[in-house]
Order: structure tokens, then sequence, then C-alpha cells
């Protein structure tokens, strides 16, 4: 069975189209790198496969879930199974680290638990929070005010909301773009590795073609929003890729 | 920008154009400043009440006062803390309903299905609504409140919520749009409500902001509330007023110090909390990394902040239940017949009801006979005085601002602190001993001047100089200078790029480097807060007549003595369309420096 299923997705933005006939499918555990110049649709496929927006055509389905056909589960109950790692982050600056990571299960829980979370989470949360973030090597900042952590820290921080919220498939919008460029292979190694203990089935958008290389063994290319390869590329399709 | 734009905001233009508005100020209101009789010497008069200056009261000034009375320091100590409790009440309700105000005025609740271009437009509906509102004078909500109602100190409290709720639900509702939209829409990705997403994502982020707006708009309620003492509420102001009226000057002199210090001491308050909020404080303790208890035992807790706002729920407490009684007992019916006659008075005049607590069907017989007089009577209004009043009125605010902003250019360079140190800009440079001193004095004069309200300005200005509008002009001009001086210094310093230090080090002077180069690079951003306080000083003027001068104001407490509320409505209104007009242009500019 295939975690995601998506056919013939177009997605237009008035004149422009963002998507022109997308295919693919992933089976749960998968790790899969999106490649390609800026403006070749890694957002926006990103977007429909977290069920954010429907295609304009085709069809999207997510964890049995399609926006435009049904759903097996309710939407939010599958996008409470999709993480999202959004390249800003999307962390509230000034509130604490843990409670930016216990609003990863907004989903699954109530507004008036949502506000208790802010203010007092349970005893069980603290722990689970704490031991992901001992495995992601910040705990001491879980009380810490986000703003006061380095650009890795912060990454981080997201990741573990990710894991809290307890997604079976991550998206990750450029998540090299807010780290040292040395970094970048520390933060690939870490996806990839809670990848695998996890069985976390993960589509990473990328700029840097060797990271993807080394990490991904299924590369998929995209150029003016039309897949141009899917699997391990050659070279020569690697600089088709990126030629104007 | 485009071109046309960049030739209005080119500097030459906008002197030009300025001084053209300055001239045509200066023609409408005449030249003459000093208006007393012939046989008073203005020298005399204000040597005698800037003399008092050092040699505050601290006992009654009349000689002939019973022993019984209560002593002038006592009298001060209750004035004051109720100047205090009407603003904290004030303010106490003004921040919920602004809350919810600001949050339907905002775009979050809006859904995203076919309703949602309804939803919208009432949503805009919504925020003309709180800009009306907002655009009346407080006083002139007191005065109207006053007659409807009867005067309890709920009254003049009410006076001063209704124009603050407007005010903080507009901006309240800017902050949280403003917000950037990533953590909310994780929350929402992750299957989180837009509500979850709103608390979670958005609120927490704007909540500084907010915070800190509101904490200044409880500086501008004590303000108000002092001021409402010139119209017979029972606040500082009006011990200040039957002081000077009685040439006790010592005894002005005291209440002044006392107001400035408490509004000084609120806003250096006000200025802690924002500078802790927005920093957050450092991790005192080393942080234990084994153990999730001993982590959140020390994390770091701004206690500063925390016992503020326990003092600040103490506070309001008190407020409401401390001291005299808020609402004066009256029989039921009274109160509705009294409201009742208001609203009969504030009825225009051709369509307004013989008796003053007329029956329905007299209500309608009026409005059938004198429907049509209606549209002639505001003719005939707008023709006189309303046009004139309106244009004085708006001469005024100009008049002001540009007095305000060419003082403020004149004192920003010497005062901002980047500039007026040994070190300008990170660079050792002579003289800096001195320059600080003039920075220092130089902000405390902005501090000084910011900390009194225009109206009591211009009370004071108008009983030294006599009736003219320039003393209102100036009134309006030294508050503002206060205020712009500080918003200026703050983006002089806030500008932390390399330009002016190379002008520094190349070996010019700290007012080189300013004109070449901080001023050119604040140019935008001292234009947009010289716009908004222009629009604050229409609101402002509109009141500023009630000292006797011909505008807006002046009309309104003449018809008040006459009861003729539905004129002052029509007055009113004028001025809050002024206002709005002033908002809407202030606004347009703005985007347009900011794109």
């Amino acid at each position: 069975m295939s975690l995601i299923q998506v056919k013939d997705a177009t997605r237009r933005y008035g004149a422009t189209s963002a998507l022109a006939g997308v295919s693919l499918s992933l089976a749960p555990g998968e790790k899969v790198a999106l490649i390609g110049p800026s403006g070749s649709g890694k957002t926006t496929l990103l977007r429909l496969l977290g069920l954010q927006e429907k295609p304009s055509a085709g069809n999207v389905s997510t964890l049995g879930c399609d926006l435009c056909a049904g759903c097996a589960m309710s939407i939010r109950e599958t996008r409470s199974k999709i993480g999202m790692l959004p390249q800003d982050l999307g962390l509230v600056a000034n509130l604490r680290v843990i409670q930016n990571i216990v609003l990863g299960r907004s989903g699954t829980r109530n507004l008036l638990r949502t506000c208790r979370d802010l203010f007092f989470p349970s005893k069980s949360d603290r722990r689970e929070i704490f031991e992901s973030l001992q495995r992601l090597d910040i705990a001491e900042k879980m009380y810490d005010r986000t703003d006061s952590l380095s650009g890795g820290q912060r990454q981080r921080v997201a990741l573990a909301r990710s894991l809290f919220q307890g997604a079976e498939i991550l998206l990750a919008d450029e998540p090299l773009s807010a780290v040292d460029p040395a970094r970048g292979r520390d933060v690939l190694k870490l996806l990839t590795s809670l990848s695998d203990e996890q069985g976390l089935s993960l589509i990473v958008s990328l700029h840097q073609v060797e990271l993807a290389r080394e990490f991904f063994p299924r590369i998929i290319g995209l150029k003016e929003g039309k897949i141009v390869f899917d699997g391990t590329p050659t070279d020569e399709q690697i600089a088709e890729l990126y030629q104007s | 920008m485009n071109a046309s734009w960049r030739m209005i905001f080119g500097r030459r233009w906008l002197l030009v154009i300025l001084a053209l508005l300055f001239a045509w100020t200066v023609g409408r209101l005449g030249t003459q400043i000093v208006n007393l009789s012939e046989t008073a010497d203005p020298w005399a008069a204000s040597a005698r009440f800037f003399g008092a200056a050092f040699s505050p009261s601290f006992s009654d000034q009349n000689p002939s006062l019973p022993a019984t009375a209560t002593p002038f320091l006592e009298r001060l100590g209750t004035d004051l803390l109720r100047t205090l409790r009407y603003a904290v009440i004030a303010i106490s309700i003004a921040i919920p309903l602004g809350l919810i105000l600001g949050l339907f005025a905002s775009e979050q609740w809006l859904p995203t299905n076919k309703s949602r271009p309804v939803l919208n437009s009432l949503r805009w509906i919504l925020r003309m609504g709180l800009s009306l509102i907002r655009a009346i004078h407080e006083l002139i909500w007191a005065l109207l409140f006053l007659a409807a109602v009867g005067d309890s100190p709920l009254t003049a409290c009410l006076a001063l919520a209704i124009p603050s709720s407007a005010i903080l639900g507009k901006v309240f509702s800017e902050l949280i749009d403003e917000q950037i939209r990533s953590a909310r829409n994780v929350i929402t990705a992750s299957g989180g409500s837009g509500a979850q997403g709103f608390i979670g994502g958005i609120l927490p982020a704007a909540l500084p902001d907010m915070i800190s707006y509101a904490l200044y708009r409880f500086e501008c309620a004590l303000r108000s509330s002092a001021v409402l003492g010139f119209i017979g509420i029972e606040t500082i102001g009006l011990g200040i007023r039957r002081s000077f009226n009685n040439i006790y000057y010592g005894e002005v002199w005291t209440q002044l110090y006392v107001l400035i210090a408490l509004v000084i001491i609120v806003e250096s308050i006000g200025n802690l909390i924002r500078r802790r909020l927005r920093n957050g404080v450092p991790r005192r303790k080393e942080a234990p990394s084994d153990s999730e208890t001993a982590l959140r035992k020390t994390a770091p807790k701004d206690h500063f902040v925390r016992s503020l706002g326990m003092a600040a729920i103490i506070g309001i407490l008190a407020a409401w239940n401390l001291g005299g009684i808020l609402l004066k007992p009256g029989i039921e019916g009274q109160r509705i017949e009294r409201l009742s006659r208001f609203l009969a008075q504030l009825t225009p005049d051709p369509v307004a009801p013989e008796r003053p607590v007329p029956t329905w069907e007299e209500r309608k017989k009026a409005w059938n006979t004198g429907s049509d007089q209606v549209i002639p009577w505001l003719t005939n209004l707008w023709k006189s005085p309303g046009q004139e009043a309106l244009t004085n009125t708006v001469a005024m605010s100009v008049a002001a601002i540009i007095l305000a902003g060419a003082t403020a250019l004149l004192l920003v360079p010497w005062g901002a602190r980047t500039l007026a140190s040994a070190k300008p800009l990170g660079l050792e440079m002579m003289g800096g001993k001195i320059r600080g001193l003039i920075g220092a004095f130089v902000r405390g004069i902005f501090i000084l001047t910011r900390a009194v309200p225009e109206y009591l300005y211009a009370f004071l200005l108008v009983g030294i100089l006599g009736p003219s509008a320039w003393p209102l002009v100036f009134a309006l001009a030294l508050h503002n200078l206060g205020i712009l001086g500080r918003l200026w210094s703050e983006v002089v310093e806030n500008r932390n790029t390399s330009e002016p230090r190379e002008i520094l080090r190349l070996g010019g002077s700290r007012l080189q480097a300013f004109l070449a180069a901080l001023l050119p690079l604040s140019l935008n951003r001292f234009i947009l807060f010289f716009f908004y306080r222009w629009e604050s000083c229409v609101r402002e003027a509109t009141v500023l007549g009630m000292l006797g001068i011909s505008s807006l104001g002046y009309y309104i407490s003449i018809r008040e003595s006459f009861l003729q509320y539905d004129q002052i409505l029509f007055f009113a209104l004028l001025g809050a369309a002024a206002v709005i007009a002033g908002d809407i242009l202030s606004d347009v500019l703005r985007k347009k420096l900011r794109s």
C-alpha cells in the first residue's frame, strides 16, 4: 500500500502553473529528496502532499485522504499524521522551546487543552518532550526562549515538534537554508537516521545536489512544474535539470 | 515609489510645501500671539507664573481658608489618586473590550469559504466604526456622557474607556494581522483548528507588542484623566484650574510637578517592561541536563514582570473597589428620564419634539413636520460657523506639527544617544563629556514636554498670553515636540549602518554625520512619524478651542451651555471627519513611503 499517491497533479496560480501534471507514489518509510532550480514547484508539491491545498486538476492522496475525492479519516486526523518543517521553521520566537513543541499535538487535542498545554503541560508530555530533546542533544534548552537558540538548535526544536506530533510523514522544505553550510551534513544525517529508526517517511526539498545523492536513495528532479527524473539520476540528468 | 512621488518627497519639495503650509496657517490664524487687555503686561504675568516654578507651594496659598478645610497637600494626594484611579478603571475596561474588538477587526476569524467576502465587509464596517469612535475626543465623550447619564465618576471612566477601546481594537487588529503566519500554518497543517492556530501561533507572537501598546494607552489615559478636570470631573486638572484662576501659582507648580512625576514613573515602568518582554531574561543558573524537573525549576523566569503583572491586577481590583462610590445612587426612573431628555436634545432641531420628555407619538409627529428642514439646518450650520471652525482647527494642527517637527529636527542630533556620547557610533572622539551632558538635557526636555497633556499646556498658555489661536498651537507643538523628539531619536539610534561612521572616521563632525548620512537614511521614517503625530494633532485641536478660541471646540463649549446637543454632535462629527480624513491621508502616505 502506498502512503502517497499523486496522479497528474496540476496546480495553477492565476495564469502561471506551478505544477504541471506530476505523478508519483511513495511507500511507507521511504526517503525522497526533491531537487530542482528555484521556482520549479518544490514548495507547491510539498503543500499539495501536506493536504494544505487542492490540486487544480488531477489527484493527490496522502494517507488515504484526497481533498477532492474524500478521506478515509477526517482531514484533521489525517493532517495530524503529517509533519511539516517549513523553510522558516514556523516557531514562535518568544515562546519557550517546550511551548512550541507541545503545540505539535494540536491536531489531536481540543482548544481548551491547547490553552492548558501552553501554560501547564502535563507530566507525561513533559517527560516525552524531554526525552526527544535529549535524543536531539538540546535537552538543556527545553525551558529557554526559542529566540535565544542558534539556527541549528531551532531546527532541532522544529524537528522535535514533528516527533512529538507523532507524524508518519515528514515534509521538509529546504531544511538546510537556516543552518551553517558546514552543518548541513549533520542535519541530513539526523533526519535520515530518525527516519530509519521510526519508519518515518521523508520528503525533503534541497538545493545541494551532492548531499541529496549522499543521503537519499531516491531523488526526484523537478523543473518548470514537471518531473524530469525519479530515482538515481546520472550526472547528465542533473546538468540538464539546472540548465536554463 | 514612482517618480511623481519622489518629486513630492524629494527633500526640497517637502520643505517648500511645508513652508507654504505654515505661511497659510499664519495667514489664517493671524499674527497676534499675545491678546491681553492694554493695561496688562504679558512679561510681568509670565515672569510671575514662571518665577513660581522655583517656589512650589506645599500649603494652601489662600490665607482666608477656614481651619476646617482639607489642607492643600491632602487635597493634592486625593486628586492624584483619583486621577490614577479613573485611568486604571478606564484601561481595565478598554483592554478586554479592545481585545474582542481587535480580534473581530482582524482577518483571523474570517473563514476561507464563500461567506468570506460578506464577513470581510462586516469587518471593514467594524473598522470604520472604531475609527469614528476614536476620532471623537475623550472630552467630547465626557460632555455627552455627563449630559446623558449624570456626573458619576463612572461616567468619567467610560468617557476615557470608549475611545481607548476603539484605538486599542484598531491597533490590536493590526498587530495580530502583521504577525508571520508560518507558526499558525504549521499548527493547522498538522491538524489543528484555526482557533488553535491563532492561540498557539499568532497571539503569543503578537502579545509583547500588544502589552507594550496597552501600556502606552494607559499613559495616555492618565493624561486624559487629568484633563477631564477641566470640565469639572474631580481629578488633578480641576485642582490646577482652581489654583491657576486664583493666581496661586505656587500651588499650580506643585501640582504640575506631581503630575509630571507620576506620568514619568508610569512611562519608565512601561519602558522597563517593554525591554524585558523584547529580550527575555537570561538563564541565571547553569542548566542541569539530566533531569526535566531540575530544568523546569531553574527555568529563566522574569520575576520583575510577573510581580508587576500581579501588582496591576491588585491595582485594578483596588481601583474598582476602594475609594468613593463610582455610580451615584439615583432613582432608576430619573436616569431614564434624563437619558430620554438628552436624546431629545440630541435630535436635530428641526425634527426635535417640543416637550423635553416626549412620547413616541410626539417624536413621530415632529419628524413628519420637520424632516425637510434637516438639510437646510445642516447647510446653515456648515456655512456658519462650521466651515470656519473646521478650517481654523486644521490650521492650528498644521502650524503645531510644523513647529514641533522643526524644533525636534534641531534637537534630535544633540539628543540621540548614539551621537551624544564620547564614542559616537563606536568611534573615539573629542568632547564626549559635554556632548553627553547636552544629550541628557535634550532627552530631559523631550520627557518633560511629552509628560504634560496638550490641553493643560493650552490652559496655562491661554491664561498667560490671553485668548488667541497661537497659545493653542504652542501647546500642541510642545507636547508633540516631546513625542517626535523621542520617536525620531529612536529611529536615529537604530540606524546601525556604516555610512555615518565613515563620515566620522574621515574627520567629520557629529553634526555632519547626522546631516549627510543619518538624516537622509532616516527621512522616510521621520516623515512617517510626522504624519502620524499630525493626525493626532487634528484630534486634539478639535477640543482645544473649548478654552475660548474660535475653532470647533469653542462652538462645542458654547452650545453646551445652551444644552444644544444636536449642534454639539454636528461639530463633534465635523471634527471626527477631519480626523478620519487625516487618518486616511497619513495612512496612504505611510504606505507610499514604505513601498
